[in-house]
């Protein structure tokens, strides 16, 4: 739980750096003023710093209290839940466009309920999967005019 | 008058009509969810609108957005989960309504009350409109930075003890509203040699990360804790007493939504907690408060109703959004071509009335839904949400494709759903971070168009009365959270020495 409770203002300094870094090295414009494009994301990068390391040191002073939420994140099936949704979406980013909405569609939809809703719904998910697949196809595609792959 | 007489025969046309229908009940779907609010709703919805006449979207974008605001108060009532932040009164009087057997009632009169609250802030809106659109007529660069500053910092406060989440949430927003070519001069900024970031990050993309992939995740947190329960909800209609204690809360509650919707930052959920403590201070029966009392449940319905259509107001006339749902709905408006400003009311004024006209219909139209649908409305909310949040990832991809037809574009949805998902469970607020993300490029540029037009000198952010009273709203609001401790703590140490 420390881990996620520090990572997340320590990911933010170093975000706000490589910002920093970023800003002082952005090209000079030809136009108008040469640094005109810079000073907003500089002065931004720093305000990103200062209110980081603001929240670091509020993270340390409470970093043993419980978060129940981090601890929920953690428990049961839900890391599990969250991982496959996500891996499932990276899975039909990359088929989406080669396979076409409607079969991709029923891959991921199908998928994504059997993880959520279980597989002993099996009924329920093939049903859902199928229809739900083929209306909104319908929907986009025919109703809307949407060019979907 | 014959803009306002276009704008009704347009919103009266048979499939605007449909369209309101249709928004408002996929709206109320929505909106039902437990966890799922307003924002989401329009955010998962967005992509219906492909496709449509700009008029007719927006009429649905409204109807959606109103829809998932009467949504959000069913399952306050029937399961003691709100649908969003503005729905959390609801279940106060609402949910205690619905163990005493009176769930029929409560949602009856919680259907009146938003429907009473939306027209009088309808009534509102026609009013002033168009005299605040003119009044922004005389915002010039300097002013209209300002104002977005106002906005955010008003945004940020409201977030009371975790400001400075609320400000690292507008800081990043702002930033990532920097990546791309810059407008101006051309140089391109934080693209990382990506051709697809050079137009920046499509806000709807984080919008629909945010909103509808990082809520979705977040309910993962609970999703086998959610209790099933069955209500009977019996008679949908309330009696003359109910009644007779419900309608001055309603009408009082009202304009007094209305009036704080208006107001940058603050929003539905904070106009009905207002009217519910007001009513509550007002009651001759306050210890009833919290334990079914009617009134309870009518006052905050009516107020949070009456808020979101103030919240169209700088909307509409400035372009500025004032929460997180009107947000959303100024990036929905973007995306369909309509630019909202001052200039909306003079270039596009059929819009904005058949949109004003479309309020009535809307509003009309979702308190016979809500009345006369209510079983089926019910029965979806036994569809268990382990179904209805897989469909609703489904619909998100779907949405995010259909923004610039290129499938590169999911993982950068996953990418902001995921840190939706760490900004809710390490209690960020979200709102500063799109709104700041929505604004940021216009910020900038009015930014720097005030000082090139001075020179170079700071001075042109004093220079108009306008300006000065800005800033000082802005300093004003980023102190409220210190005044209101300070009067707090001397409220404290004035009870321990009367104890004393």
């Amino acid at each position: 739980m420390k881990i996620i409770k520090m990572g997340m203002p320590i990911f933010l300094i170093l975000l706000s750096i490589v910002f920093i870094i970023g800003s002082f090295n952005l090209p000079k414009a030809n136009l108008g003023n040469p640094n005109g494009p810079l000073y907003f994301p500089i002065g931004l990068s720093f305000l990103l710093l200062i209110f980081s390391v603001l929240y670091l040191f509020q993270e340390l002073k409470t970093l043993n209290k419980e978060n129940k939420k981090i601890t929920q994140m953690l428990s049961g099936r839900t890391p599990k839940l969250i991982g496959i949704t996500v891996l499932l979406g990276v899975g039909y980013a990359f088929i989406f466009e080669i396979i076409g909405f409607l079969f991709s569609t029923v891959l991921f939809l199908g998928a994504l309920l059997f993880v959520v809703n279980g597989k002993q719904k099996w009924k329920v998910n093939l049903i859902v999967t199928v229809c739900f697949s083929f209306l909104s196809w319908y929907a986009f595609s025919v109703l809307l005019g949407v060019s979907l792959p | 008058m014959n803009n306002y007489l276009e704008g009704l025969m347009t919103s009266l046309e048979p499939m605007n009509i449909l369209w309101v229908i249709v928004g408002g009940f996929l709206g109320t779907i929505v909106g039902m969810l437990p966890g799922l609010g307003p924002a989401t709703a329009v955010a998962v919805l967005i992509p219906i609108t492909f496709g449509m006449e700009p008029i007719s979207a927006i009429i649905l974008m409204a109807a959606i957005y109103y829809g998932a605001m009467y949504g959000g108060s069913r399952s306050s009532i029937l399961l003691n989960t709100p649908g969003d932040g503005s729905a959390i009164a609801a279940t106060f009087d609402g949910y205690p309504m619905a163990q005493k057997g009176q769930a029929g009632e409560a949602m009856a009169i919680s259907a009146v009350a938003s429907f009473i609250g939306g027209i009088m802030a309808v009534i509102g809106f026609v009013f002033l409109a168009e005299p605040l659109a003119n009044f922004a007529l005389k915002f010039g660069p300097a002013e209209y930075f300002l104002l977005m500053l106002l906005t955010l910092s008003a945004i940020v406060s409201l977030s009371i003890g975790k400001m400075i989440k609320g400000f690292l949430a507008m800081s990043l927003g702002l930033l990532l509203s920097t990546v791309g070519i810059d407008t101006q001069t051309g140089v391109y900024r934080f693209t990382l040699g990506i051709p697809h970031f050079s137009e920046g990050i499509d806000f709807l993309i984080v919008i629909i990360g945010v909103y509808a992939i990082g809520e979705v995740l977040y309910n993962f947190l609970t999703i086998d804790q959610l209790k099933k329960e069955k209500k009977k909800v019996g008679k949908i209609w309330f009696n003359k007493e109910q009644w007779k204690r419900s309608k001055w809360p309603i009408l009082r509650s009202g304009p007094l939504g209305f009036i704080i919707g208006v107001l940058p930052g603050a929003g539905g959920s904070i106009a009905s907690m207002i009217s519910y403590s007001t009513e509550k201070q007002m009651s001759k029966k306050p210890e009833e408060f919290g334990k079914g009392a009617v009134e309870g449940l009518a006052a905050p319905e009516s107020a949070n109703n009456a808020a979101s259509v103030g919240a169209m107001i700088p909307l509409l006339t400035m372009g500025i959004p004032g929460s997180g749902t009107t947000a959303v709905m100024l990036g929905a408006l973007i995306m369909l071509g309509i630019k909202p400003g001052p200039l909306l009311f003079e270039n596009d004024p059929t819009t904005v009335w058949s949109l004003i006209n479309s309020m009535f219909i809307g509003n009309i139209a979702l308190v016979i839904i809500n009345i006369l649908l209510v079983g089926v409305l019910v029965k979806i909310l036994d569809t268990p949400a382990k179904v209805l949040y897989p469909i609703i990832v489904l619909l998100a991809f779907i949405g995010t494709y259909t923004l610039s037809y290129s499938a590169i574009d999911f993982f950068l949805l996953l990418v902001f759903g995921l840190f939706g998902l760490m900004l809710k469970v390490l209690d960020f607020p979200i709102a500063p971070l799109v709104l700041a993300l929505i604004v940021g490029a216009d910020m900038e540029q009015n930014f720097r168009k005030a000082v090139l037009s001075s020179n170079g000198s700071i001075d042109i952010f004093f220079a108009s009365p306008i300006s000065i009273t800005l800033i000082f709203l802005t300093i004003l609001s980023i102190s409220y959270p210190a005044i209101i401790k300070f009067f707090q703590k001397r409220k404290e140490r004035k009870n321990i020495n009367i104890n004393m």
